[in-house]
């Protein structure tokens, strides 16, 4: 017991050196591979020389090696799962943790592979370029529905105004650095505290109201930002209608820095998602799962569900915010869509199509809608005499794609997989 | 005789707890039969799974020869069954006479029936036009019975009539239950074993939701030793 | 006991709604001239009868179903659509009164078949899962309105002609009044009047209001009570199908006038208690005339038009913040 206890420990931390390491051979690689740009010294030569590297357009080694490790991890996650000798600290890490590890490096591959198969470079711009700011997008959602899936699947809290935390963080970053000179590091910060404040108000006066009336209560406080963003009084500081655009540092520079970009979104996802893993598998994440299932039980054993709720609000706020932040980033702008329903019903529907309540199911979720809107972006459907212009009519589509999964398939993909694994595991 | 309802090896499931694990007995007609047991037995589940509020998942309920067990409580209630639950569901926003108005299934059900309601329930009479919600625990319960007496049952289950109440009214009610037994057919769930005794003519003895035991309420009342093994307080 | 409790939460409840009505009047005799404030008053009562057009079948709908219908707006939206859809597919030279009063029967017929539609076919595979049925009812009314957006488009339709005797302008103290918004507020005061009798007096009435305590005991007592909700929820489509015709011809119809109607309708149940009728009419009233009060103030001082809806939202706010089951709600 207590080994394996041990084991499955120091398998998680293995587990995280090892992706590491595996980051850290292609960039060695390219450091040790590459040639220096004319004119430069000093660490930005160095950086440069790995540039030089995976910047190449069609196949790059960096890419070759990526792509190697990936399989190996996948190889070896599976080896792992299927010896059952117990107690070995990195066949524990990978058995636990591999399937995660090897969507990691896949999705740590892609620019790469895109790169590859369209033979563009990863840095500049070309096809590459441009599915690398889809992935962005996506990741970007993938941590507002992690977020909307915290409050709705595991703490079964209903809000319909999510989006006022992920707009408030665009426009708080984008506000602060545009008028008032914050370096960024400070506008990021204040964006969450914005975020966590958002939570606390919404918390104390909404929470105390149950169900139904904190849910509407979300939604005509989201509203109240929509508005006050879209409104023409504040037009010299917001835009009003039309938003406003706003100066980011080079680094951040999604146009100039994009596989940076990439790779910091999908750091930040990864981060998101550990987080909510962890919470949830917490005597904190315990309570919250007693409070979905049964409030009144949850309150006579003695908890107090307020502050429980509170608390999932606000770290459900903080990511969310978050998102927005990346978002306001990325466009280096925000205007008042990013308040409306849209980005409350987007998680939403991810959560639902991926599964309400499991950890991988919300960003599935989000990775399946963006993927296939980006791919069915130009198709024209033609049905007998019927044409259906599917970009055009996307958000329909979807409306009636929610309607029938909340109709037929309450759990969403992840959810009905696992029980149908759970059946046929029992049977 | 003839058994105006039959239950055979009905089961029931409220989520995922299987609260009625093979229960089986016939109700005569003209009778009034009482389902006995300890506090969650499973007696309150079993009338409300005839009613079809918590539908079986297998066994067979017959009323007058047909079975009933898949049908909405509506149509079941249509069918001739009064149904009074424990809580004295009593609508506090409607007047006396709306709950009862309510309850018709054809029209003038209630003008038919409102003499031998008055004449049970005197009291219902000067509170014709009151909320039910103003109505006091044991009104409530009277209400809620005589709501069953206004289309023409045959059968009427009523859960725990005696519950809550002060001894005069206790006495009431029976009266009332025996009064209106001459016209229907009447199965009950009393805890208390003296109105028990002194109203029904039949008994079932349900424990951990099976029906384990089930005759005549006088040979009952006779034998100590079922009265001790299966009814004494734990 | 809980009764007399109740009563007199209820008398409390009157209280707090009559002074705060009395709080408005008397802000807006100090702060406007008395023709003005006669234009304020018949605006609030014209906006807060299309407010409770649309909260009225919510509220009934959520008392009795447990579903709050998001796509309430929608239904709203759409009858407004429809009825232009009937005004200008009668042949030419059809009069204009003929053709008002066909849009908004029309509308009507189209909001009470949807509803029953959608209650059939949507909500009723999902009572045992409450929660999903108000998802739903969200996702339900983003593809309504995608659905008219990409039939319609984005922008609207002109709004449409009503008869001429609605198309004036009457003098009001020294305002003047639209007689179109008279003709609102007389079909929201008929709706009123209409839907208590229907609650007070009718058989139907007598299942809503036993309904909403225990629907459970309703369908024991023999009655199909799932037939009930159907009628219930397309009675409430139908009602604000009719308001968004009713609405059109004043503010045309495009597809976020369903959002915007919806948002200020929640607004209205939550102050009124979610399931309580009369709650719902009495602050919708209340809303229409806070509403009217600070776009006046804020016309005349500020220029700023967004203080109403915002307004609105603190009103809400507040009144949680005193009662958290809204002024006529259920005692938690």
């Amino acid at each position: 017991m207590t080994t394996s206890l041990l084991a499955k420990r120091s398998g998680g931390r293995l587990a995280l050196l090892l992706a590491l390491a595996l980051l850290l051979i292609p960039y060695l690689h390219a450091l040790a591979t590459g040639q220096p740009e004319t004119g430069s010294a000093g660490l930005a030569a160095l950086h440069s020389r790995a540039e030089s590297v995976y910047c190449a357009k069609g196949s790059t080694p960096t890419g070759t090696i990526l792509l190697v490790e990936t399989l190996l991890i996948a190889v070896a996650t599976l080896l792992a799962r299927g010896w059952k000798t117990h107690g070995n600290p990195l066949q524990e890490g990978l058995a636990r943790h591999g399937p995660y590890l090897f969507v990691f490096l896949l999705l740590t591959t892609i620019p790469f592979l895109l790169a590859w198969r369209t033979g563009s470079s990863a840095c500049t711009r070309g096809k590459a370029f441009f599915w690398e700011s889809v992935f962005i997008d996506v990741f970007i959602l993938a941590i507002l529905a992690i977020s909307y899936n915290l409050l709705f699947g595991f703490a079964g809290i209903v809000s319909f105004g999510h989006a006022a935390f992920f707009g408030m963080g665009a426009y708080t970053v984008g506000l602060l650095m545009k008028h008032l000179a914050f370096p960024w590091v400070a506008a990021v910060i204040v964006a969450l505290l914005v975020g966590v404040v958002i939570a606390l108000i919404k918390g104390v006066v909404g929470l105390r109201i149950r169900g139904l009336y904190f849910a509407l209560f979300t939604l005509a406080f989201a509203e109240v930002f929509f508005l006050l963003a879209g409104n023409r009084i504040l037009v010299d500081i917001t835009g009003a209608e039309d938003g406003f655009t706003f100066a980011v540092p080079d680094f951040l520079n999604m146009t100039k820095n994009r596989l940076f970009f990439y790779y910091l979104t999908l750091v930040l996802m990864a981060l998101a998602f550990w987080l909510v893993r962890r919470l949830m598998g917490s005597p904190t994440g315990q309570v919250l799962r007693a409070l979905r299932d049964n409030e009144e039980r949850a309150r006579m054993l003695g908890y107090n569900t307020f502050t429980f709720k509170l608390i999932a609000l606000v770290l459900a706020g903080i990511l969310a915010t978050g998102a927005g932040v990346l978002r306001g980033i990325a466009l280096k702008g925000a205007s008042p869509n990013v308040l409306g329903v849209g980005f409350t019903f987007d998680p939403l529907l991810a959560t639902i199509i991926g599964g309400i309540g499991t950890f991988s199911g919300p960003v599935l979720g989000v990775f399946i809608l963006r993927l296939v809107e980006q791919m069915l972006r130009d198709t024209v459907l033609t049905l007998g005499s019927v044409q259906i212009d599917i970009g055009e009519r996307w958000a329909l589509i979807l409306g009636v794609i929610f309607i029938i999964i909340v109709l037929a398939f309450p759990k969403g993909i992840v959810g009905t997989l696992q029980e149908q694994y759970r059946r046929r595991k029992g049977g | 005789m003839s058994e105006l309802l039959e239950v055979r090896n009905i089961h029931t499931y409220i989520g995922q707890f299987h609260i009625l694990q093979n229960v089986s007995f016939d109700v005569p007609a003209q009778s009034i039969t009482v389902l006995l047991g300890r506090n969650g037995a499973g007696k309150t589940t079993t009338l409300r799974t005839i009613m079809g509020l918590t539908p079986a998942s297998a066994g067979v309920i017959r009323l007058n020869g047909i079975e009933i067990q898949n049908r909405r409580p509506y149509e079941i209630a249509q069918m001739g069954i009064g149904f009074v639950p424990d809580y004295r569901a009593v609508f506090r926003q409607l007047t006396v006479e709306e709950n009862l108005r309510l309850a018709e299934r054809k029209p003038g059900d209630l003008q038919r029936k409102l003499g031998f309601i008055f004449q049970i329930f005197p009291d219902l009479e000067r509170l014709y036009h009151w909320p039910g919600g103003q109505l006091s625990g044991g009104q409530q319960q009277m209400l809620a019975v005589a709501r069953a007496l206004v289309p023409d049952n045959h059968l009427l289950l009523i859960d725990e009539p005696s519950e809550g109440l002060a001894p005069v009214i206790v006495e009431q009610m029976m009266e009332a239950i025996r009064q209106l037994s001459d016209q229907t057919t009447v199965l009950l769930v009393e805890q208390n074993f003296h109105v028990a005794s002194h109203l029904a003519d039949r008994y079932v003895i349900i424990e951990d939701g099976r029906s384990v035991h089930h005759g005549q309420m006088a040979d009952l009342v006779a034998d100590r030793g079922l009265i001790t093994r299966y009814l004494a307080a734990a | 006991m809980t009764t007399k409790l109740r009563s007199g939460f209820w008398r409390q409840s009157l209280l707090i709604a009559g002074l705060f009505a009395i709080a408005l009047l008397a802000l807006n005799f100090l702060i406007f001239d008395t023709g003005i404030v006669a234009v304020v008053l018949l605006s609030g009562f014209y906006q807060g009868m299309l407010f409770f057009l649309v909260a009225a079948g919510m509220s009934i709908v959520f008392g009795l179903l447990d579903v709050l219908n998001l796509a309430q707006g929608s239904f709203f939206m759409l009858g407004a659509y429809v009825g232009f859809a009937i005004y200008n597919a009668l042949p030419e030279g059809t009069p204009i009164t003929v053709r008002f009063v066909a849009a908004l029967v029309g509308a009507v017929v189209f909001g009470g078949v949807l509803g029953a539609g959608v209650e059939i076919a949507l909500l009723r595979p999902l009572y045992v899962r409450p929660i999903f049925q108000i998802v739903l009812t969200f996702g339900l009314a983003t593809a309504i309105t995608e659905l008219v957006r990409g039939i319609y488009g984005p922008s609207g339709l002109v709004p449409v002609e009503p008869p001429a005797a609605l198309n004036t302008t009457i003098a009001v103290m020294r305002g003047q009044f639209e007689t179109y918004r008279l003709f609102i507020i007389a079909v929201g005061l008929v709706l009123m009047i209409g839907i208590s009798l229907l609650l007070q007096r009718t058989r139907l009435g007598i299942i809503i209001r036993a309904g909403v305590q225990d629907s459970q005991m309703v369908e024991a007592l023999g009655i199909n009570v799932r037939r009930v909700f159907t009628l219930v929820f397309a009675l409430g489509t139908a009602v604000a199908a009719l308001g968004g015709m009713t609405a059109a011809p004043f503010l045309g119809a495009y597809p976020a006038m369903g959002e915007q109607f919806l948002l200020t309708a929640i607004i209205v149940i939550v102050i009124g208690g979610m399931s309580s009728f009369e709650g719902t009419a009495i602050a919708a009233l209340l809303v229409g005339l806070t509403r009217a009060t600070v776009e006046q103030i804020s016309l005349q001082y500020l220029n700023t038009p967004i203080l109403a809806s915002i307004s609105i939202l603190v009103f809400m706010v507040v009144v949680l913040l005193v009662r958290p089951t809204g002024l006529f709600g259920r005692e938690a």
